[in-house]
């Protein structure tokens, strides 16, 4: 019951925070320029609705953006401000002082971080969604799409860009819970993002904690057909970082 | 029995730098205890280590009678903290701010109300927190230190930075709750003449060593012990060998003679016998050491 608490009090604190806003703005910033490019390209769009993999291909060009760009990146800002606002408002110690456990403050702050990412998903599925048929209210001649939604697909392949995204939590959880300075974890964010993308070619780039999901990307979109265990390896850096990541926390000399 | 208990409390940052020495602070039950020093003495530190925001190096800390580390949960359900500036949610109200204590807390809802009421804070509605004055903010602090009924409250220079109306209104409000509360409150503070007026005991702590630790009025007894006579007189070498010659153990500091303090009869009897000696007495007066004065006189022993 206490972790559900902890939980509660994290979760009242990120109203109205950046990283909430980032949630909701991210989750439809993709979906917008989705709409903006059907318009554009009215008569492509109109030949697109008529074609039986019209909802395939609209998700996975709509994942190419989020997944090698717009996902890490915002993950690592989320997740850095997340824990900015203990440092920011000089509240570390007043959550330190509360009667809770250290573990249980350590989980409910990722279980908002992770929940925030659930429900990034679930927007930007959503907006996916929308940005599929609004055009067709402008395009003349445009009829809704003949293709059936593939839910199932959809829902699959989201849970494992979920699970691409777990280590980039979890890196980033551990620096910004070190770190006061808001530079530091974002600079070893954006760092690891860069190096995650020249490598992307590597033999090796699954090693690489923030490709994962560009690589689930680049093999679902047909382009990388060597077998990897992408999937596999995000499950353990994610694993391996947050344990490391706990010891550290409440080892920490001083709480604030 | 005591409050807050330790022994031999000891730390420090680095090899060379020994912040506590061996303290043993005794926080009486239902006190206000006024816990001194200058910047850097040793106070902050004190206090983060019994909230456990330090990790203890040696020594002992008894908080309610149990040891500190072995309780830490059910300790912590009984202490409300404000450990120097204001810990507070910028980008939430004041009920937002309170809301989350409540549910880390698990106390009342009908709490945040009558907290906000307690510090005068139920009316700033929507107003974020980070929007407030340094004195609201403060206030605030204290609306979330006290929001679960604590025992005891610890408030680490809760004055700081305030202005003159803002510190009446803190300590104001510190009696207050000391009074129809009935809550131990364990405060900081590098003046004594801030907190003189609400405290009943007081711990002089510098260099990380307590100095002095005990009733106000021990403090006050001490006061008394520090005061003098002051003579000016136009000879004052010869009147010093005069008093001496009386039995006075006289001290002449630069323009003036000093003797311990003596009866009002025995001054007039002094006064009659230098002018007899043709020595002109300018003026005679009764000198008191202020508490700050002794305060300072600890810190510089």
């Amino acid at each position: 019951m206490n972790f559900i608490h902890c939980f509660k009090g994290e979760w009242i604190k990120k109203k109205r925070s950046l990283a909430a806003w980032l949630v909701i703005i991210g989750g439809f910033f993709t979906p917008a320029i989705m709409i903006a490019i059907a318009l554009y390209r009215s008569s492509a769009t109109r030949a697109a609705l008529l074609k039986k993999e019209y909802w395939t291909n609209h998700w996975l060009n709509s994942w190419e953006s989020i997944a090698m760009f717009l996902l890490p990146l915002g993950i690592i800002l989320s997740t850095s401000l997340v824990t900015q606002i203990e440092f920011k408002n000089n509240t570390w110690k007043q959550l330190h002082t509360s009667p809770q456990t250290f573990t249980n403050l350590f989980l409910a702050k990722l279980s908002v971080i992770v929940l925030m990412l659930l429900q990034f998903f679930l927007l930007f599925n959503l907006g996916t969604y929308l940005s599929g048929i609004i055009p067709i209210l402008f395009i003349d001649d445009a009829h809704y799409p003949i293709a059936n939604i593939p839910w199932k697909d959809i829902f699959y392949n989201s849970l494992l860009y979920f699970i691409t995204s777990l280590p980039i939590i979890a890196i980033q959880y551990l620096v910004s819970l070190q770190f006061k300075n808001f530079l530091v974890s974002i600079s070893v964010g954006l760092g690891l993002w860069v190096a995650s993308i020249a490598g992307l070619a590597w033999k090796y780039s699954y090693m690489l904690p923030y490709s994962h999901g560009s690589l689930y990307y680049l093999k679902l979109s047909g382009r990388l057909l060597r077998p990897i265990p992408v999937i596999e390896m995000a499950l353990a850096y994610f694993i391996i970082v947050i344990i490391i990541s706990y010891i550290l926390y409440i080892t920490k000399k001083e709480k604030g | 029995m005591y409050c807050i208990e330790t022994q031999n409390l000891s730390y420090r940052f680095s090899q060379e730098q020994q912040v506590l020495n061996k303290v043993n602070l005794q926080v009486p039950n239902g006190s206000i205890y006024g816990f001194l020093g200058p910047n850097g003495a040793g106070k902050t530190t004190t206090l983060r280590l019994i909230l456990g925001l330090l990790r203890k190096q040696a020594g002992t800390i008894s908080i309610f009678g149990k040891p500190f580390f072995e309780n830490r949960i059910s300790i912590l359900q009984n202490i409300g903290s404000l450990i120097e500036s204001p810990s507070l949610y910028g980008h939430l109200t004041a009920v937002e701010n309170l809301r989350i204590q409540q549910v880390l807390y698990q106390c009342p809802k009908s709490r945040i109300l009558d907290v906000l009421n307690t510090v005068g804070l139920s009316n700033t509605g929507k107003k974020k927190a980070g929007q407030f004055s340094l004195g609201m903010k403060q206030r605030l602090s204290i609306a979330v230190a006290l929001l679960h009924n604590p025992s005891l409250l610890i408030l680490d220079e809760p004055t700081n930075g305030l202005d003159p109306n803002g510190i009446i209104e803190i300590r104001d409000l510190i009696k207050k709750i000391n009074r129809e509360l009935n809550i131990t409150i364990l405060i900081s503070s590098h003046l004594l003449s801030e907190i003189e007026k609400i405290v009943t005991h007081v711990g002089v702590i510098n260099k990380g060593n307590i100095l002095f630790q005990g009733k106000l009025s021990e403090l006050q007894t001490k006061q008394n012990l520090g005061a003098s006579i002051q003579i000016k007189t136009n000879n004052n070498i010869a009147a010093v060998n005069m008093l001496e010659a009386a039995g006075f153990p006289a001290v002449l500091d630069h323009e003036k003679i000093i003797l311990p303090k003596i009866q009002e009869a025995q001054i007039a009897a002094l006064n009659i016998q230098m002018v007899q000696q043709n020595i002109e007495v300018y003026q005679i007066s009764h000198h008191q050491n202020d508490l700050e004065s002794i305060f300072i006189d600890l810190i510089n022993l």
